[in-house]
């Protein structure tokens, strides 16, 4: 059972990178709704905008 | 990542990897020469077959972006540029834990290993142009041009290498035992962990391709209606 | 055709003006070859071949990636890349002639590297340089042909003198690999068949990076 210790760190590695990446995607996509609803916001205002112009 | 087939992936991702994990630690037999610390290369393998597929997928998506125009096709190949980029890494780190106990030595310059360096290299050079150029469609065409060229660099820089090694035996540690695979179980092994990893590919390619096609439309987007509001605010 | 010598006889003459920059490029790499001397600390003699070779190809490199760029980089400077993508010139043609000019830079300044690594080294004017001399023209066009696309690239770039290299080095390892075994081989007395395999991937090497510049330049040349 020599060596369990490069055993064991090898692949902690490749799954905590792995986990890690995920974790990143998901960060990201987060950041992204975030955006999305900030944009659908603004489409709302405009819209509003011009209902209200062409109603003058 | 709401889709159902994205989940359905993850699912199968999980499953395999599992059964992957199990076979590696309980399945297969210890190999004789090299002890308990051989069990790496199952995992090892997989994870260099993904980072040099992915690497194929940027050369080919290169192609068709420059040949067809599109977003989606950038996007596509930054997204395997970005998964590839993590699995050389794993593969180099993986190596090397695996290289130290064996051979004493936390680095050998086997024909591989050294190949894997240069395409960590060439996935550093990709992902520094995108990191210091930025987006735009002028910073895309030389992306895709930088993938198809590497990519076709890749071949003749295996050739090259593996001449160069053959000639340096004393120099040379040989991954040996790496296709002495001598139990069926060993094999069986090797290729539920490839499975595994192309799953694991396939759904990170999944949810990190939708983020990315998100971002760009997104920005598109919000180009159009900065213009709507310039105009509407004129009016 | 036309096209193809009009660019180069521009590149030639604009160098041929002002050939300071020439011979910068003929000092820096006999520098950068007297570094890799008091760096590697060679014994002396006939065993040096290996040291030898290595030297020369970093000087051809490390010079090369300063003044191969330079027929690609002098046409952003000037906003004349613009002018070149407008004009009718065949992209490929352009390529050809940005590579043709870099070739015959680097050229003068190998010459000037062998020259010194023949006194450095305590070399004899025979034989043996002969027969480097396929592997030093090989690995010198493949290495024009690869600054030229990645020049295009990286001069367009913010901090693109530091990418250049960063993409040049991993993509130039089989030239470089094969050159340097191919010129230790020449120089330390080896016959052509000894180089043959190396020779071969240098081919392949140059076949692949000039046809792929010949066709993929024209994406290099637009703008957004």
């Amino acid at each position: 059972m020599e060596n369990l210790g490069y055993l064991g760190a090898a692949y902690a590695i490749i799954f905590g990178v792995i986990f890690l990446y995920v974790i990143f995607i998901q960060r990201r996509q987060a950041k992204l709704d975030e955006r999305m609803r900030a944009m659908e916001a603004r489409l709302a205002e405009v819209r509003d905008h011009l209902r209200r112009r062409s109603a003058d | 990542m709401a889709n159902t087939f994205t989940r359905t992936l993850a699912a199968l991702t999980g499953l395999l990897m599992f059964a992957a994990i199990y076979m590696t630690f309980v399945f297969v037999p210890t190999e004789a020469e090299q002890g308990i610390v051989q069990r790496i290369f199952y995992f090892h393998v997989p994870c260099a077959w993904v980072a040099f597929a992915a690497f194929g997928i940027v050369a080919i998506s290169g192609i068709f972006y420059l040949w067809l125009g599109g977003q989606i096709w950038d996007d596509l190949g930054y997204t395997c540029a970005e998964i590839g980029m993590v699995f050389c890494t794993l593969v180099l780190v993986t190596g090397s834990i695996w290289a130290r106990p064996i051979w004493g030595v936390w680095w050998t310059w086997d024909s591989r290993l050294t190949t894997t360096l240069i395409l960590w290299l060439l996935y550093g050079g990709y992902l520094m142009l995108r990191a210091m150029a930025g987006d735009s469609p002028q910073v895309a065409r030389f992306a895709a041009v930088i993938g198809i060229v590497a990519a076709a660099d890749v071949p003749v820089i295996v050739v090259s290498v593996r001449l160069w090694r053959t000639i340096h035996p004393a120099v040379l540690i040989t991954k040996q035992g790496q296709h002495g695979l001598t139990d069926p179980r060993m094999v069986a092994t090797l290729l539920v962990a490839l499975a595994a990893f192309t799953a694991l590919f396939a759904w990170l390619l999944l949810i990190r391709f939708a983020s990315l096609r998100t971002r760009s439309r997104l920005a598109a987007l919000e180009r159009e209606l900065n213009l709507i509001d310039a105009a509407a605010g004129d009016l | 055709m036309a096209g193809f010598v009009a660019v180069l006889r521009k590149d030639l003459t604009l160098e041929l003006r002002g050939g300071e920059s020439t011979l910068a490029l003929v000092a820096l790499s006999i520098l950068i070859l007297i570094v890799m001397v008091f760096a590697l600390n060679p014994a002396g003699g006939a065993a040096d071949a290996p040291i030898a070779a290595g030297a020369l190809w970093v000087a051809m490199i490390f010079a090369g990636m300063a003044g191969a760029a330079r027929t690609v980089l002098a046409e952003r400077d000037n906003g004349c890349l613009r002018a070149l993508y407008l004009s009718p010139l065949d992209r490929g043609a352009i390529f050809l002639a940005k590579l043709a000019a870099a070739s015959i830079f680097m050229v003068v300044a190998e010459a000037a590297v062998v020259l010194m690594l023949v006194l450095f080294f305590n070399l004899d004017f025979d034989l043996r340089l002969v027969r480097m001399l396929p592997a030093l023209a090989l690995g010198l066009i493949g290495f024009a042909a690869l600054a030229t696309l990645l020049a295009a690239i990286s001069g367009r770039v913010h901090a693109g003198d530091l990418l250049m290299p960063l993409l040049a080095v991993p993509m130039y390892v089989p030239a470089l690999i094969a050159g340097v075994k191919a010129s230790a081989a020449a120089l330390g007395g080896a016959q052509w068949s000894a180089m043959g395999q190396w020779l071969r991937i240098m081919i392949a090497f140059d076949v692949l990076f000039v046809a792929a510049g010949f066709i993929l330049f024209e994406h290099l040349l637009g703008e957004d």
